[in-house]
């Protein structure tokens, strides 16, 4: 357990650093979290955590790699939906991270 | 892998399971099936609100099996007719399969998991 | 590439057999333990080519066997796994 200052607000994170409420997500919260991972959010990360909260409210679930692939490839085209661009947009490991960014659960088939 | 689940919707943990295997060896590329049989196929069926149960969302998550790589969706035709369900009208697309189709279905695969 | 298909719950209670039997195919063979022996008391229902029942269930519950089934011991039990593609259990 941690806590995160983010929005003038304390936010509990978990042990590996992911929101312990969902609702406490805000755009200000993906900035200080991204900074703690070393990441500046761009354009493009933005677009890419907007898809996750989207697969994320329609599924109810956090995606794997490669269904974060695939989805992201739908809805943001080949050229941002591919694993080695979210591999180099998320450090590597794009299906956790970018889940812990976008204020969404753990994902559970994630190594 | 074929896996097998015939258990309801909200009755005990066995279709949740069922559907984590799915998730999960579909997410490492395995290649697999999921066969809906006897009371496992009231988890198909559209409308279902399970906020209340404060379960995770079984119909939602069952709608991602095509993004986590199962495309292979099936339901016993019978299973289905006799519960007044029909093919078209389920909340995730399934192939209705009458009993030789899943009789060949339960031989095609190395490994069978039925719960 | 036959299936050897295992049931354990009592065909009286529960819709496991009936939904295995019609799903089954002739070269698949059905297994019989724990209360799913109380099946072979009603030999109209059951009547398949490679129907084996464990010794040590059939025994504990003093079951009759009306239908027609080889009454097999674990040893032999296992051995019957190994002549079929896979084990499908109906957990």
């Amino acid at each position: 357990m941690s806590t995160l200052i983010a929005d003038g607000r304390e936010i509990a994170l978990d042990k590996d650093g992911f929101l312990c409420e969902l609702a406490d997500w805000s755009p200000a919260v993906a900035t200080a979290l991204a900074e703690r991972e070393g990441i500046s959010l761009g354009e493009v990360h933005w677009a890419v955590l907007a898809v996750l909260r989207d697969f994320y409210r329609e599924f109810q679930l956090s995606p794997a790699t490669r269904p974060l692939v695939k989805y992201t490839a739908v809805r943001l085209g080949p050229e941002v939906g591919n694993s080695a661009q979210l591999n180099r947009l998320f450090n590597g490991t794009p299906a956790k991270l970018a889940a812990k960014l976008a204020g969404l659960p753990k994902p559970t088939n994630c190594i | 892998m074929l896996i097998v689940s015939r258990q309801a919707p909200w009755a005990g943990p066995a279709a949740r399971e069922a559907l984590d295997i799915a998730l999960a060896g579909g997410a490492f590329g395995l290649p697999l099936a999921i066969l809906f049989l006897d009371d496992g196929v009231f988890q198909l069926q559209q409308g279902q609100a399970p906020a209340a149960l404060e379960q995770k969302n079984l119909c939602a998550n069952l709608q991602a099996l095509d993004l986590f790589g199962v495309e292979a969706v099936y339901a016993c035709q019978h299973s289905l007719h006799v519960r007044g369900l029909a093919a078209g009208t389920l909340a995730v697309e399934a192939q209705p399969l009458a009993a030789e189709a899943i009789t060949a279905l339960f031989n095609r695969f190395d490994e069978v998991i039925t719960l | 590439m036959a299936t050897l298909h295992v049931l354990s719950h009592s065909p009286f209670t529960d819709g496991r057999l009936a939904s295995c039997l019609r799903v089954l195919g002739p070269e698949d063979g059905l297994l019989l333990c724990g209360d799913a022996v109380y099946a072979l008391a009603d030999a109209s229902a059951l009547r398949h080519p490679r129907l084996y029942a464990l010794e040590e269930d059939v025994q504990a519950r003093a079951v009759v066997a009306k239908a027609a089934v080889e009454v097999v011991d674990y040893p032999a039990f296992v051995a019957l796994t190994l002549t079929y593609a896979k084990v499908n259990s109906w957990l």
